[in-house]
């Protein structure tokens, strides 16, 4: 189902939601980052910006997750799940992010289910918002995750000019849009038919694909990647997790008790398999101590066609977020053309 | 959907000595009727809460066919086994589990069963011992071998020198380093192997103890005979959350905790790091 909005008219659109519950948008710090926050008035949304350093992925797994309340009463201990609850809607997350969460709720959906996680993914309203343009980083048409969604989201927002086309993908989407229905109108064939020039015109932008999966994955999947070749790759990583931590399918954690004097929050604190102490069992053995073998291991979580056959697609969505950040260059697309072609780029 | 991560809690209904550093907590649930819900494999684990320090994985040492006594063995080597090994009779902690596969009992009925076994390695096969032990008639012959680093570091002793005394179970246990009263066998596990004779084509071998125990002792066992798929292990890997997700324990697509701990020696080998 398609619908329209006036732009002047999702201010308005905003300001029910925020009745309705929480509401997470891109907004532009007083520095001039922009990042997903929690807003208070609809006015702080940005529409034209950088796909923020960080995923929204914290609002469903976040860093610091609270899952067990745990107090002492004497000899006694009493223990409580920590549920979030939080009606939220997120709002202008762009394709890659979408899919992110959409993967990341696969994930916790797989038995055992994760009723911490589930909850919240399950309260969450994902309006993205389609792109026009690629950004500079991005090779999401080479992981099927943009620049426009066909699922993966409740509801996509594309740029018409005037007016933005709303296409709902889900129960939760077509709440989002009740919420203020008379702000909504039927979409015409002309804007449905606009939005797929859109689309057309922005895959072109993207030329040729730029992270070439699948002869990678062939040879990471059965084990035709040279052990120099990830030793010379694990000489250039700095080990610093940045590419776990930005990384909107990254969702590897611990578990650690904080607080003291009896009162304790049980916490799941995202962790980094780029660490060394990832696998440090508490004999002193570390099955991975060494940086090659530990960027195999992301890499194989990634790029594997095991994992891809469990998980459907790669563990990748093409944001080009490590990019970014990664001072030693091994970030996604780097690894995987050395992997195609036997050689590191040095 | 159950909260996967909200422990039960249980108390320490006693706590005994093993060796200076280790030492065996036997559980009940607070709410019996959990305990009375819980059941499960040998080579099972558990996830132990010691409040304020978080969890960590221990396997389950005693048999499912005696379920008023759930025990672990849990050696001090870090924070959170510090702190456990603090607590008395009646203090509290909390039990996730029972995880991973465990050994499959019934599919040993009628073998010959060989227990290799060093230092904390024992606890594991404990469980399965004591079950087969007490399920004695369906099983054929059955060897235990056991060894540690001196007779201090021996755990179980008791039961040790019980084993040694039942007709219908074959004993040898050894030390790599004699101390002063020592008269038993000096050597390591695998030594072992010569003073006692089996069948291999109708033997199952289970090994668990120090990686470089098991990997002596799965070679000297193919080259005495034995088929990949008879001889079975428990690894050991850091986890967290005992139910793969938290992806520590993962080997290629395959998680110690969810797939495992119990590996044949043959999928052991298809395991890629």
């Amino acid at each position: 189902m398609a619908f329209s909005i006036e732009k002047k008219a999702v201010t308005k659109w905003l300001e029910k939601l925020l009745e309705a519950g929480e509401v997470v948008a891109p907004v532009r710090t007083p520095c001039g980052d922009v990042l997903f926050s929690t807003i208070r008035s609809a006015e702080e949304v940005v529409w034209d910006f950088p796909n923020p350093l960080h995923p929204p992925k914290e609002f469903v797994l976040p860093q610091t997750d609270p899952i067990v309340k745990i107090r002492r009463n004497g000899q006694h201990h009493e223990v409580e799940a920590i549920h979030d609850g939080t009606r939220r809607f997120l709002f202008n997350a762009r394709s890659c992010d979408a899919k992110g969460i959409a993967f990341l709720t696969r994930m916790h959906e797989m038995e055992p289910a994760d009723a911490s996680y589930l909850r919240r993914s399950g309260n969450l309203t994902v309006i993205s918002l389609a792109c026009a343009t690629p950004c500079p980083l991005g090779f999401c048409v080479c992981t099927d995750s943009g620049p426009f969604l066909s699922d993966s989201c409740d509801a996509q927002l594309t740029d018409l000019g005037e007016s933005y086309l709303v296409e709902v993908g889900s129960a939760k989407g077509e709440a989002a849009v009740a919420e203020a229905q008379s702000l909504f109108r039927k979409a015409t064939e002309d804007e449905v038919s606009r939005r797929k020039n859109l689309e057309v015109a922005a895959r072109n932008h993207f030329g040729e694909e730029t992270c070439h999966f699948a002869s990678a994955m062939r040879r990471i999947s059965t084990g035709r990647v040279p052990d120099a070749l990830w030793e010379k790759m694990g000489d250039w990583c700095l080990e610093c997790g940045g590419c776990n931590l930005v990384c909107p399918t990254c969702y590897c954690f611990g578990v650690k008790d904080l607080g003291r004097d009896g009162t304790w929050i049980r916490c799941r604190l995202r962790d980094s398999c780029q660490y060394a102490a990832f696998t440090l069992e508490a004999s002193g053995h570390n099955p991975r101590a060494l940086r090659k073998d530990r960027m195999k291991r992301r890499f194989f979580h990634k790029v594997s066609a095991q994992y891809y056959t469990r998980d459907g697609t790669v563990g990748c969505v093409g944001c080009g977020r490590c990019i970014k950040v990664c001072l030693g260059t091994t970030h996604m697309p780097a690894v995987v053309a050395a992997i195609r072609k036997g050689k590191w780029h040095e | 959907m159950n909260d996967v991560f909200l422990p039960d809690i249980a108390w320490l209904a006693d706590v005994c000595d093993e060796t200076p550093d280790t030492r065996t907590f036997r559980l009940r649930f607070r709410d019996s009727k959990k305990g009375e819900d819980f059941h499960f494999h040998p080579g099972q684990f558990l996830e132990l809460s010691v409040f304020g320090y978080g969890e960590a994985p221990f396997c389950i040492a005693s048999s499912p066919t005696r379920p008023e006594a759930l025990e672990t063995t849990v050696r001090r080597t870090g924070q959170l086994t510090n702190a456990l090994h603090k607590l008395g009779e009646g203090d509290e902690v909390g039990v996730r589990g029972p995880f991973g596969n465990g050994f499959n009992v019934e599919a040993a009925y009628g073998k010959d069963l060989l227990f290799v076994a060093g230092g904390i390695g024992l606890p594991p096969l404990r469980s399965l011992i004591w079950n087969v032990l007490d399920e004695r008639a369906r099983f054929g012959n059955v060897t235990i071998l056991y060894g540690a680093r001196t007779p201090t570091d021996l755990v179980y002793k008791q039961e040790l020198s019980e084993w040694g005394k039942r007709s219908d179970v074959e004993t040898h246990v050894t030390v790599d380093a004699a101390q002063a009263g020592w008269t038993g066998k000096v050597g390591v596990v695998p030594s072992l192997f010569k003073k006692i004779s089996f069948h291999p084509e109708s033997t199952l071998a289970y090994v668990c103890g120090p990686p470089i125990m098991i990997r002596i002792a799965i070679q000297d066992l193919l080259a005495l005979g034995f088929k990949e798929e008879a001889i079975i292990s428990t690894l050991e890997r850091m986890m967290q959350c005992g139910i793969g997700k938290c992806n520590h324990c993962a080997i290629g697509h395959r998680y110690v905790c969810r797939d495992g701990p119990v590996f044949n020696y043959g999928q052991i080998r298809e395991l890629v790091e």
